[in-house]
């Protein structure tokens, strides 16, 4: 009776924005007079941080401070379409849709500037809340003045709008699964490898560290994106040790009804997390962002059940791996059936053995 | 002051962190009703009578909805993409899980409105269940759903989800070995804080302001409109700040339900799906079984692969055909696969409907593949670093649709995660790079997955043809 250490690696890919597109969202934008900016979109926050990456994107682009951005997402009167917020699309998708808003707000600050301070808008630019004449910063104007004088001087509302649609990639050939064009915005990729203890008396693996890389095209928010690889790790580790809605599956008997009654992770669950960051630009992603907010819990059960099978020398293939599953395993110290230079793992829960109407070869 | 890229304060986080910030089931108004459920205690049943008058006739019962009063039954969150609606907003003549709503009964309180729903006369008459989709094609399986026991309406009415590229037996015949395996992720819940909840105002103008949870405002405003036949303008969803979603919440579970009751009573109503009601009648994560046989050389390059998905989609499709398809463009995970067969049927069983959840559709296929690309690694006594920086998709790869790849990075994060973990690699792995590929990293096999380099190859493999002789790059 020992405790067994072991080590697992997995790499991963995920689209952003919705499979085969056609998702659209839309942004507008306005302008106080005082320079402050409201921001309404229709992208729903659930927790993933969409309200302040857009209105990060939206105060970069203007060029205005952070706080002064307000953002609306309340309510479908005031805020234009948003497809939603899944499929990893919120900031690249939405965020381009405000990202264009805001070029739009920008041009136009920028014409009124041009005639406040008697130069052309192309010679002007927008910093820290304060346009200024490119190359020349003693001559300047702040972005209060400039809205100010739109509303009370020029009679003009300044806005942006902005949308993002990519058009829908057909299937061209049920038979093959070609498709017209790229379905998706935008692909992610990480890795992850985990560190685990599996203790052959009693079956549980306790996992000890997981090191995720995680190459986001751009961070826009770095204590977000860390948030979202380290939720999503822990998700990943209740995937692959702990949760399952039909413990007795496929029977629909037994099922956990309550927090009490159902093993998602707790803080006594919680491994060693080491997250690096890596930035390959996506082509056209908003400052060159791509979303990994699904994909932060796909990478981990791989690993671990590889990791598992290190340390114990048994491949569990049903998630998640319960001490049950670990010590039927090593009772039946199962080895692939072998047959010229097949090796097959896993008959026994094959469609081959348990059901009689669908064929498969191995 | 640079704001992309910086650590700035989210946006609402003291507002979450002090318990401030208003959600749903904080918004509270005068004359608001309560509504409870009426849900199936029948995994599969036939319903062969219902009669809501005592209901209807209680003290403090001011509304009592079944199927009948819904404008449209059936509205589907794909019908939009041309995916068939199949599930009743309320269940009508059957049942196909247990927890499934039937009824709707709002009254003063939450004790009333429970009475309301003891109080509907309802008979079942049971009928056999499936909840194995590994035998819901077998002869004796019973009949489960009115399409069969698997989605039929993929392009050109076919009922499984296909793949095919290059050419698989010659894969398999150039093979030094062959592995294959079963992967069988759970379902796993969603479990929000926030259970399913929506509140719905009627106004004097005649519009509905609707309180929702929904993680995706339009969507469910479409359905919504959709369900009662009603223009857009109508309804005012009000929501955008989700106390966990993490899928589940694209649904759009119980708004539509709760609009009806406000309108036949004309008083606000609101529906608080209660803790059990969130895990035991609200949809979960699929379950999924996969099947993979991989046909490698002995150096550890992968030629084809075969596989079978079977997913567990519930009692209706919701967004399974969705998931289905998006999983079976990522079967090869991060590497570059030149021959492939794959098939995935969207199989009904008797349990609730499985819905999107956080990396729907990918998930359980990242699971299936890289623990099998570990096993052939373990299989060839190879270091399981290097089989996945050989096949890694490269700059130009073809992916199992016929796209390019632009920008690959499976290299750049094998090999950090290499670094990361101090596990040594030969010189020649750790300056592999993502860079279109030549030299030894381009086999014969490879030869012809060179895309066009502008990210879009289809038509080219259209035009060329997609099987394994090399037409150089």
């Amino acid at each position: 009776m020992a405790v067994h250490r072991g080590r697992g690696v997995a790499a991963i890919e995920y689209p952003t924005g919705m499979n085969q597109n056609g998702d659209p969202s839309q942004a507008w934008i306005k302008v106080k007079p005082d320079g402050r900016v409201d921001v309404f979109s229709g992208t729903a926050d659930i927790g993933n941080g969409a309200k302040t990456i857009q209105s990060q994107i939206v105060a970069e682009t203007i060029g205005v401070p952070y706080d002064w951005v307000t953002f609306d997402n309340s309510n479908t009167d005031s805020s234009p379409v948003c497809t939603g917020t899944f499929a990893s699309r919120a900031t690249f998708v939405a965020g381009k849709a405000v990202l264009k808003a805001a070029e739009e707000v920008r041009h136009k600050l920028l014409e009124i500037a041009g005639l406040e301070m008697e130069a052309s808008a192309d010679d002007l630019e927008v910093v820290d809340g304060e346009v200024m004449v490119k190359g020349s910063p003693t001559e300047k104007l702040s972005v209060a003045d400039v809205a100010g004088a739109a509303t009370y001087g020029h009679g003009q509302l300044i806005t942006g709008t902005g949308a993002q649609l990519k058009p829908y990639a057909e299937i061209l050939d049920p038979e093959t699964g070609v498709v017209s064009s790229p379905p998706h915005s935008a692909i992610s990729y990480a890795a992850c490898a985990a560190e685990v203890e599996v203790d052959d008396e009693t079956g549980n693996v306790r996992v000890l560290k997981l090191i995720q890389a995680y190459d986001v095209g751009k961070a826009i928010n770095p204590a977000l994106v860390e948030g979202q690889i380290q939720g999503g790790a822990i998700m990943g580790l209740g995937l692959a040790v702990l949760e399952n809605a039909y413990p007795y599956y496929p029977s629909v008997e037994h099922r956990g009804y309550g927090f009490g009654s159902y093993y998602s992770p707790g803080m006594e669950d919680l491994p060693e997390l080491e997250t690096i960051i890596i930035e390959n630009p996506s082509a056209d992603g908003p400052y060159g962002a791509k979303g990994i907010g699904e994909m932060a819990n796909n990478a981990q059960p791989a690993a671990i059940a590889a990791a598992v099978h290190d340390a114990a020398g048994v491949w569990i293939t049903e998630l998640p791996i319960t001490p049950e599953l670990v010590l039927k395993a090593l009772e039946a110290k199962a080895e692939p059936r072998r047959e010229g230079k097949l090796v097959a793992f896993d008959d026994e829960i094959s469609v081959n053995t348990v059901g009689a109407g669908i064929s498969w070869m191995p | 002051m640079k704001a992309v890229g910086a650590r700035l304060p989210r946006y609402d986080g003291v507002g979450h962190v002090t318990g401030q910030t208003q959600f749903v089931d904080d918004v509270r108004v005068r004359e608001m009703l309560w509504a409870k459920a009426l849900r199936s205690p029948h995994h599969h049943a036939a319903i062969t009578r219902m009669d809501t008058s005592k209901a209807e006739a209680m003290p403090g019962v001011e509304a009592v909805i079944t199927h009948a009063d819904v404008p449209l039954l059936e509205y589907g969150h794909l019908s939009a993409l041309g995916i068939p609606a199949d599930e009743p907003l309320l269940a009508k003549d059957e049942v196909r899980y247990k927890g499934q709503p039937i009824a709707l009964v709002a009254a003063e309180d939450a004790d009333t409105a429970r009475a309301g729903v003891e109080a509907i006369e309802i008979d079942y008459e049971e009928r056999p269940t499936l909840f194995d989709v590994r035998k819901a094609f077998d002869d004796d399986a019973p009949t489960v759903h009115r399409w069969g026991n698997w989605y039929p309406h993929f392009e050109g009415e076919m009922d499984r989800r296909q793949i095919r590229k290059g050419n698989i037996e010659e894969a398999f015949e150039a093979a030094d070995t062959i592995v294959s395996g079963v992967y069988r992720p759970a379902a796993i819940e969603h479990a929000p804080l926030e259970t399913q909840v929506s509140m719905v105002v009627p106004e004097p103008d005649g519009r509905l302001t609707v309180y929702s949870c929904t993680q995706a405002l339009y969507f469910s405003l479409g359905v919504m409109a959709a369900h009662l036949q009603v223009p857009l303008n109508r309804l005012k969803v009000v929501g955008g700040t989700v106390g966990g979603g993490f899928g589940g919440k694209v649904d759009t579970a119980s708004e539509t339900v709760t609009a009806l009751a406000a309108m036949k009573a004309n008083r606000p109503v609101k529906w608080r799906w209660t803790r059990e009601e969130e895990f035991l009648a609200s949809s979960t994560r699929a379950p999924w079984h996969m099947e993979i046989i991989d046909a490698v050389t002995s150096d550890g390059w992968i030629l084809g692969r075969k596989m079978l998905t079977l997913h567990d989609s519930g009692a209706y499709a919701r967004f399974s055909p969705y998931g289905l398809t998006k999983h079976s463009f990522h079967h090869t995970g991060a590497y570059t696969i030149p021959n492939l067969h794959f098939d995935g049927y969207v199989v009904f069983t008797n349990r609730v409907p499985t819905t999107a959840m956080r990396g729907f559709g990918v998930t359980s296929v990242s699971f299936a593949t890289e623990t099998h690309m570990s096993r052939i690694a373990d299989v060839l006594g190879l270091d399981p670093f290097e089989v996945r920086l050989k096949n890694a998709n490269r700059i130009n790869d073809t992916s199992p649709n016929m796209i390019t790849y632009p920008d690959p990075s499976t290299v750049d994060v094998v090999l950090s995660i290499a670094e990361a973990t101090d596990h040594s690699l030969d010189d020649a792995y750790m300056s592999m790079s993502r860079a279109q590929r030549s030299g030894d990293m381009l086999p014969e096999h490879l030869a012809a997955q060179i895309g066009e380099g502008h990210e879009h190859a289809s038509l080219h493999a259209l035009v060329h043809g997609v099987d394994n002789d090399s037409e150089g790059n």
